[in-house]
């Protein structure tokens, strides 16, 4: 049964996929070959719905690093579920999470692309409450309720496309750019994807999915759903260019980079730190999508999600040790205790900064430098630089909490390194994460960009990140007499460590009034006026007709004998003079 | 009932009389059968000797009876006289007279008040002879009639009368007697649209009533509580009383449905919409209460009176009751597959 496993078989078929796909995108790309398969399901007057199939380099490539991720995702879950009765379920739910990524990475077309967009959104609300608690369940609402914003949007959008007479949006998009309506459709297209990828009047989602099992936290927010709206901008991207669509977009993405980044700093949960650090690395990609480089925002997909879902496993194995704590106050001196796994929380944090000739190396700092040869003002440049320092600030202090000093968890726990088999998935993507960015840098640019840069513009990057990990020190030294500084303003404290009152404004802030009013109808009307006036009423007064009719009942029998005669010699009166 | 001879003759004669009534083709004759079924109706009543209710209730019965009938005759000698001894019957004063006595004894809306009153008094059996039997004759001679306007007052008035009566009521007797007014008025109402749909009609209600009172009398029950309480430790039989409860209040999947059905059908099809409104309506409140009745029963339970009595099934045939119950909650079904058959 060891081998017989749904984990092992599982594993052994992605990854066999993956490595088929790695190599069919390096041929792709190599001989630079778009393979487009169509199959025509219906067609009425002259619009067709087609399933279409798009394989190119880029879905290849991406295709391979989702089912290697997932592949490894699962051989840890093995281990990681291990103790769980369903564990089935759980591997089937994410076999079919990651059919509905691929489904949606492969399709060029509005229609067929929902199938996998659809699917990943009913999906995830399953995996986020795998957990059946109402923590979870809340979570998985919130997610799902999110999600579907975009699927309407996406559905919307849909319907604008009947306009053109096919749903293959490729064709259109550079052809009709300059038209009113394609601007509709990608105004929905963009709303959907910002649902998808947490952007930020939808951020509040991505930290409450974190009650999903950190096997899929590992899987959705490195590779799949999140980079679900990234990947449908970047095929979109052609609307976003020179529009104030992208204007717009760039603004949002660089306001959830920075939100995020400075979130993370006053977050104590281990997961939802990782969170947030993805959100802000989304933002990243977002944000340099929306400035046209969509080569760039791919290159840093596919690095972040090397090292994304490898930090999230080792997140997975402290949570393990940590007998199921989350929290990082309780946590320290970790390195000691199990060394491999911090070894690799070590690099995936170090790559997710920017250390050079890891993987997050090659991607952001390109981006960064784009960004400075770019036209871009001052506020984006900003939001740009300011959020790489918080980056490497959180991480640091996330080292400094989690790595350093003394374990302050309870007494009588034991830490060591997980089983082989946790480890084992941790360290393929050890090896991804340190030569994934220089290996995808090579194949992806054949052509090196030409950047031009003085010196200090060059260093600002290092600069920012020397700077915020010695604030990020800083801000973390804790010792005996220390005083809580953010305490002192608690009230922006409190506004920046809560994502911006996100969470409460997308589900108190929505619903807080409908609810009142519902309240205020169903006190009023359902059980008020129209309880009053419909069946109590309507009871009330046939009972009562009733009791007045039982007046005429309760006579003696000669009374209605009598009235009787008295009729019948009325009749009998009408009888005889008319 | 059947365990004293002088029974068995006065029901023979009391069927006789009927017969007569139906099958006569004077109103002379129809009168003497009404008189003949009205004095052997008479011993059968008050056969309970010790129950003085009995009694009272063959007196009220042969008081309003006999005043009818009384009524009838004289209506029946004026329109002769004036008519020259014929039978024509287009006089519309003699012939209302001559309705309201036919409506007084079969205990119709305007003129139904001796009818739960008797009802009250009578055993079961007894009770359902006086709902179904004793409905024959009088409602035969009706259709004899063709008197719509009167007629229809007492459709409206009858139907209302057995909605509003039943609403407040507690003893199953009284219940019964508004059910059977109510009836009444959707029986006339198919009486002024074709004989043969007041037919169907009498005769399921004769059979839903059969069933409800076969039980009502094998288990001695009298009001609404013993209801409750008394089939605590059979639950098939307290589902199918109610349910047979609601298939005679005319609930869709049961039989009592049908004869319905067919009437509105029928009222829809000669455009008597506003008829057909207050027959449904009062409907309505019967269902309601039938209901109601049926949702206390299952889903409270009165245990207080439980140590009174096990259920005495010793001298129940309950193949019978089980059988016509059965044909009672399915019908509806077994007619529709009968039809599609056909």
């Amino acid at each position: 049964m060891k081998y017989l496993s749904i984990c092992s078989i599982s594993f052994f078929n992605l990854i066999s996929i993956s490595i088929i796909f790695f190599l069919c995108s390096l041929y792709f790309l190599l001989n630079n070959l778009v393979y487009f398969i169509e199959w025509e399901v219906v067609s009425l007057n002259s619009t067709s719905i087609v399933m279409t199939f798009l394989f190119d380099w880029m879905s290849l490539l991406f295709m391979s690093f989702v089912l290697m991720i997932a592949s490894l995702v699962i051989f840890y879950s093995k281990e990681y579920m291990s103790g769980d009765i369903n564990i089935n379920r759980f591997i089937m739910l994410v076999l079919m999470f990651v059919l509905s990524m691929m489904l949606l990475i492969i399709s060029p077309n509005l229609i067929s692309i929902l199938l996998g967009w659809d699917g990943l959104g009913l999906v995830s609300y399953c995996l986020v409450i795998y957990f059946q608690n109402v923590k979870s369940y809340n979570a998985g609402m919130l997610t799902a309720l999110s999600n579907r914003i975009g699927d309407v949007a996406l559905l919307l959008a849909i319907a604008w496309m009947l306009n053109y007479g096919s749903w293959n949006y490729i064709f259109y998009l550079e052809m009709m750019q300059s038209e009113s309506e394609m601007m509709i459709i990608g105004s929905l297209v963009m709303l959907a994807a910002m649902t998808k990828s947490a952007q930020i009047p939808f951020s509040s989602w991505l930290p409450a999915a974190m009650a999903a099992p950190t096997p899929v936290s590992a899987l959705v927010h490195s590779s799949t759903l999140v980079t679900a709206g990234i990947y449908l901008l970047i095929r979109f991207n052609m609307l976003l260019v020179n529009s104030w669509l992208g204007q717009l977009l760039l603004l949002l993405s660089g306001l959830t980079m920075f939100m995020a980044g400075l979130g993370a700093n006053f977050e104590f949960d281990l997961k939802k730190i990782i969170a947030l650090s993805t959100l802000s690395q989304l933002g990243l990609m977002m944000s340099i999508l929306s400035m046209g480089f969509y080569k760039l925002a791919f290159f840093h997909l596919l690095t972040h999600a090397l090292f994304k879902a490898l930090l999230f496993m080792c997140a997975g194995a402290i949570i393990h040790n940590m007998n199921n704590s989350q929290d990082i106050r309780l946590m320290g001196g970790l390195s000691i205790h199990m060394p491999l796994s911090s070894a690799c929380f070590n690099v995936s944090n170090l790559a997710l900064c920017g250390m050079p000739f890891l993987a997050g190396f090659y991607s952001k700092d390109m981006i960064l430098e784009i960004v400075m040869i770019s036209n871009i003002n001052i506020f984006s440049f900003f939001l740009y630089f300011f959020s790489t320092g918080l980056t490497v600030c959180y991480s640091l202090r996330l080292v400094y909490y989690s790595m350093t000093g003394d374990l302050n968890c309870g007494s009588l726990n034991m830490l060591n390194d997980e089983s082989w088999v946790m480890l084992r998935g941790m360290l393929g993507l050890l090896v991804m994460s340190i030569i994934g960015g220089s290996m995808l840098n090579w194949l992806i640019f054949p052509v090196p960009y030409m950047i031009c840069l003085p010196i200090y513009m060059k260093l600002l990057t290092l600069f920012v990140c020397i700077f915020g990990g010695i604030f990020g020190y800083l801000i973390s030294v804790m010792n005996l007499y220390s005083l809580n500084k953010s305490l002192k303003f608690y009230k922006i404290s409190s506004f920046l460590g809560s994502m911006w009152f996100m969470p409460y404004m997308s589900t108190y802030g929505i619903i807080f009034y409908p609810l009142n009013y519902g309240q205020m109808v169903v006190k009023s009307f359902d059980q008020g006026w129209s309880e009053y006036f419909g069946g109590q009423h309507l009871y009330n007064k046939l009972v009562n007709y009733s009791s007045t009719l039982f007046l005429i009942h309760n006579n003696n029998l000669k009374i209605y004998l009598l009235l009787f005669v008295i009729w019948v010699l009325i009749l009998l009166n009408f009888l005889l003079f008319m | 009932m059947f365990n004293n001879s002088s029974k068995i003759l006065f029901l023979s004669v009391m069927m006789t009389g009927t017969l007569i009534t139906v099958t006569s083709n004077s109103w002379l004759g129809a009168w003497m059968g009404l008189e003949i079924n009205l004095l052997s109706f008479i011993p059968l009543m008050s056969d309970d000797s010790n129950n003085f209710k009995s009694s009272e209730a063959s007196l009220k019965y042969f008081l309003t009876q006999a005043l009818a009938s009384t009524v009838l005759l004289f209506a029946v000698i004026i329109l002769m006289l004036k008519n020259h001894l014929n039978n024509d019957i287009n006089e519309t004063f003699t012939s209302t007279i001559i309705l309201s006595s036919l409506l007084l004894k079969s205990g119709a809306a305007p003129f139904h008040f001796w009818f739960p009153n008797l009802m009250e008094g009578m055993t079961w059996m007894n009770a359902l002879m006086l709902m179904t039997w004793q409905k024959i004759a009088p409602l035969m001679l009706i259709s004899y009639l063709n008197m719509s306007n009167f007629l229809l007052v007492s459709v409206i008035l009858s139907v209302m009368v057995g909605a509003l009566g039943g609403l407040n009521q507690t003893s199953l007797r009284k219940l019964m007697a508004f059910s059977s007014i109510n009836h009444l008025g959707w029986m006339l109402s198919a009486l002024m649209i074709s004989e043969s749909i007041w037919l169907t009609y009498f005769m399921f209600y004769s059979f839903l009533s059969l069933v409800l009172t076969f039980m009502f009398n094998n288990f001695k029950l009298y009001h609404l509580n013993q209801l409750f309480s008394w089939f605590t430790n059979s639950k098939i039989l307290k589902f199918t009383l109610f349910m047979n409860f609601l298939s005679l209040g005319g609930l869709p999947p049961f039989l009592g449905f049908f004869p319905k059905w067919v009437l509105i059908q029928e009222l829809t099809f000669y455009s008597q919409y506003f008829q057909l409104f207050i027959l449904m309506m009062s409907t309505l409140i019967t269902l309601f209460f039938y209901l109601r009745i049926c949702y206390s029963a299952f889903m409270l339970n009165y245990y207080e009176i439980n140590w009174v009595k096990t259920l005495q099934t010793q001298n129940f045939s309950m193949n019978f009751y089980l059988t016509m119950s059965f044909f009672s909650i399915f019908g509806l079904f077994l007619i529709s597959m009968f039809y599609f058959t056909l």
